[in-house]
């Protein structure tokens, strides 16, 4: 198929809500799964370039560097089943799809699985894409894996660039724990880049670097102790290691803990997130313990609140200034020696 | 203003509860309704734990579970971590913190995966912390295996013989709970049911704790398998339940309760009371057998297997194993309803729920009960079991509200089904049930119809009817089962029963006993299109329960 049929729907806002997904809402849950009801409309809604298919997968789990390391790499149950949900808001008057010629195609998929991937997507789309064979569908996932891979490291190493230039020069970033759906700017409403305008750098926790010998040197003396088995083991912080999206969010906070110019934490959570609340304590605790600053922004929903992140911001920044210098040298007294960031001063 | 510590935060860790700690440390547990849960302690004082189940949550529990964990907790969690924390806070202060840690620990199920119910430990660690009792010890039991050996220090063995006596205590309890919710509503004299069911549990416990402890993995597997201890003791309950008189002539309609587990599992202020309120409300309950949950865990486990058939090489044979369990499971509840003259509901086949919800919720869609929901729903309505579903939904369960939501889809393919789902907050009793008695009167208007539709149908009136049944007085017992002959209400079954052209003749030569119902032919034939594989009791469909075709696809 050429790439230029695909056509992927706008970034998420209020407008889009307001526009197309007008009715369409069944149950009242996270920002995150409700907005998806919007972009369902408006790619329905499109009157240049209609659509055949309406591809939406149904994500039973996430690829992640830390699975093997951890119980599972699940995705959360309400992002899994969103699909299902969204639809029904679409057929329960009339079958919104069927009425504009659209075939909703929402295979199941355990991303985490690799070998089950062409298998599961070849059963969900077979019907859809007539003459479609699994050995088709093998190499389009092979080619997904492979760039998602290509992708993933040009952004670790892009943050281990941001990480030897604070350790060359000991000055602090910052590093986001949210959800891959707060990177969507009508979710996250983009608090990073208003901080990020006020000088200090900012990592992903997704996209910290998984650099062999970093990681070595962050949990050296956590391994020597024997208390986790690898550098990706949460099991000292976060016994119940079954969401992908979950686990990533407690290791970087064990990252940030241990990193000297990580001097603060913004902790991003949606309205609602049931995958979040049982970690607000622990994620909070694992930061604070180790001197570094935590701010969290919690109950985003479909509106920024300009105005308060506004205050926050300058609230944060100023904390930054003051205390940045204090927490790196203490955080760096703390830390084990020979540090690979360091020696590339 | 800043301090760093190299003591960075670790999780809570329970020390080990010892092996020669069970003989003055108590096992704290709940979370059931009471049946469950007593016969669960009987069958646990068999092995030689001292037990205690900790006491239904109240509304106290569930301000108190919000005020220590995390904020935005589920429902459940805030109940379950409030009930935990004031009991012991309680028992604290008749000795000392450090004397409940010595001297108690906790142990409930979790770990499920997805959802938050794999992560309650953290509410309770952090409920235990902010009260003082960190060093308090709760262990877990993964929903997932029969044989998870010792908790450390081996004070708490999770072999065969303690997971197997736990869930027969499951199966029995579910057997009487779904016994009495049929003979309440139509008690001739108030009160009996009730003292009866205590009987029947007091004597059941008593069953399990004589209950013998057979030795080892297989010795444990072959005897409960094989066992007709149980169903004895059930064949007495039954016994029991014969002596109280009904009138099943009543109308009420059968509201199907379904929803979340704790929520549909528990008989108290976590669902403010539904159970009771429905049946004051003039409805006959039909409750949530734990036992389908089993069911329904085992089914999810074989559905992954055979997904990966041809790519795991022990995946067929493992199915083969695990699918084999499944139909022991089954055959054994199957086992005990025989025992009571099928009296008591036959579990739903999973299959069949999985097919029925196939259009509009996903068989793989983990995390609470899945597409069990939107399939028991639809299994309730397309065969007639149920005039009315109340869909108990906990504030903030993210599964739950993700099939709520699916059922919509439903709903606009089936207009008439009674979907009653409440959102239970645990201090919002007036809005739910209130929403629940809007749709109960449209219940009770129907069944009335149906009632009177069978009157009519089969050429009886209410007097004439009464006379049949006074004619046959075991049809007025609590141990006689009424056939499913087409309808939903008990009344109206009875009364196509009273009908049935060979009941009648054997009333007028009053020959007894009475004949079989269960091996009447059915007032409706419909083919039934699914392979069951043998694991489904028979029923009776008046409507085909065919799997509808996915919208949109």
């Amino acid at each position: 198929m050429d790439p230029r049929r695909i056509h992927f729907s706008s970034d998420t806002s209020e407008e889009q809500a307001r526009e197309f997904a007008k009715g369409r809402g069944t149950v009242d849950c996270c920002y995150p799964v409700k907005c998806i009801s919007g972009h369902y409309g408006e790619l329905l809604a499109r009157e240049k370039k209609k659509l055949d298919v309406l591809f939406s997968p149904m994500i039973y789990s996430l690829p992640s560097f830390m699975h093997g390391h951890v119980t599972d790499s699940l995705a959360c149950p309400r992002v899994m089943a969103a699909p299902e949900n969204i639809k029904a808001g679409f057929i329960k008057e009339e079958d919104a799809f069927a009425a504009r010629g659209i075939k909703y195609a929402a295979p199941f998929v355990a991303l985490a699985d690799r070998p089950i991937v062409p298998k599961q997507l070849f059963e969900g789309l077979r019907d859809v894409f007539p003459g479609l064979t699994l050995r088709e569908t093998q190499m389009a996932v092979d080619k997904g894996y492979a760039a998602l891979e290509e992708f993933n490291d040009e952004l670790r190493r892009r943050s281990r660039e941001v990480l030897n230039e604070c350790a060359e020069h000991d000055r602090p970033c910052l590093l986001v724990l949210a959800r891959p759906y707060h990177m969507d700017i009508g979710i996250g409403h983009e608090i990073e880049v208003d901080l990020q305008a006020n000088g200090y750098p900012v990592l992903w926790g997704q996209y910290l670097p998984t650099d062999a010998d970093l990681l070595e040197w962050i949990f050296r003396d956590d391994l020597d102790a024997g208390i986790i088995s690898s550098p990706f083991d949460i099991s000292d912080v976060w016994p119940s290691s079954y969401s992908a999206n979950t686990n990533e969010i407690l290791w970087g906070a064990k990252v940030a803990a241990r990193l000297p110019w990580v001097a603060g934490v913004i902790r991003l959570s949606s309205y609602e997130c049931g995958m979040d609340q049982p970690t607000y304590s622990p994620v909070q605790q694992i930061v604070e313990r180790s001197g570094t600053l935590f701010f969290s922004f919690q109950d985003l929903d479909s509106t920024k609140p300009a105005g308060s992140v506004k205050i926050r911001v300058e609230t944060i920044s100023f904390y930054l200034e003051k205390y940045s210098a204090d927490i790196i040298a203490k955080k760096k007294a703390a830390s084990p020696p020979a540090c690979p960031l360091a020696a590339v001063a | 203003m800043v301090s760093t510590s190299t003591e960075h935060f670790r999780a809570y860790k329970p020390r080990p509860f010892m092996r020669d700690e069970r003989e003055h440390v108590t096992i704290l547990f709940g979370g059931l309704h009471w049946r469950a849960e007593r016969i669960i302690q009987a069958s646990l004082d068999r092995l030689g734990y001292r037990t205690e189940i900790l006491p239904t949550a109240t509304r106290e529990d569930l301000l108190a579970g919000r005020a220590l964990a995390d904020i935005g907790q589920c429902c459940p969690t805030s109940f379950t971590t409030g009930n935990l924390a004031n009991f012991l806070r309680d028992r604290a202060k008749e000795s000392s913190a450090e004397q409940v840690a010595e001297n108690y620990v906790y142990f409930t199920a979790g770990s499920c995966g997805s959802c938050r119910f794999g992560q309650y430990h953290q509410s309770y660690e952090l409920a235990l912390r902010n009260s003082g009792l960190e060093t308090f010890r709760m262990f877990l039991l993964a929903q997932s295996g029969l044989d998870q050996g010792a908790v450390e220090g081996g004070g708490l063995e999770l072999n065969l013989p303690f997971t197997l006596g736990a869930v027969w205590a499951v199966l029995v309890s579910d057997i009487v709970q779904d016994l009495e919710y049929q003979t309440r509503p139509y008690e001739v004299v108030p009160g009996e049911t009730d003292r009866v069911v205590e009987e029947c549990v007091d004597y059941l416990c008593e069953v399990f704790r004589d209950a013998p402890v057979p030795g080892g993995k297989v010795g444990a597997a072959a005897w409960y398998l094989s066992t007709g201890y149980f169903v004895k003791a059930l064949r007495e309950v039954h016994r029991r339940f014969r002596a109280v008189r009904l009138d099943r002539l009543r109308v009420k309609p059968i509201v199907k309760i379904t929803g979340e587990f704790y929520l549909q599992t528990v008989e108290g202020e976590p669902n403010y009371n539904i159970h009771r309120w429905l049946e004051a409300e003039g409805a006959e309950v039909y409750p949530a057998a734990i036992t389908i949950w089993l069911d329904y865990l085992m089914r999810l486990a074989c559905q992954e297997l055979e997904d990966h058939i041809g790519l795991n090489r022990n995946a067929r044979s493992n199915l083969m194993l695990l699918k084999s369990a499944q139909w022991l499971l089954r055959k054994n509840y199957q086992r005990m309803r025989r025992a009571l003259d099928d009296v008591p509901h036959a579990l739903p086949c999973q299959k069949e729920l999985r097919e029925l919800a196939a259009p509009w919720y996903h068989s793989r869609l983990t995390g609470g009960e899945g597409d069990m929901l939107v399939g028991k729903t639809l299994w309730a309505y397309k065969r007639n079991k149920a005039h009315m579903i109340c869909e108990l939904s906990p504030y903030a369960c993210m599964p739950n509200t993700m099939s709520i939501g699916a059922m919509a889809g439903v709903l606009g393919r089936h207009p008439e089904i009674l979907y009653a789902p409440l959102e239970i907050k645990g201090d919002a009793e007036v809005h739910a049930l209130s929403r629940c008695q809007m749709v109960l009167t449209e219940a009770r208007r129907r069944a009335q119809t149906e009632f009177e539709e069978v009157l009519e149908q089969t050429g009886l009136d209410l007097d004439t009817a009464r006379e049949r049944l006074e004619a046959l007085p075991e049809a007025a017992s609590a141990g006689w089962p009424v056939p499913q002959r087409g309808a939903t209400g008990t009344a109206a079954n009875m009364v196509l029963h009273l009908a049935d052209t060979r009941y009648r003749r054997s009333a007028a030569a009053e020959v007894k006993p009475a004949p079989k119902p269960a091996r009447l032919e059915p007032a409706v034939s419909v083919p039934v299109s699914f392979d069951y594989g043998g694991m489904c009791a028979p029923c009776i469909p008046c409507r085909p329960c065919v799997p509808e075709p996915r919208p949109s696809s």
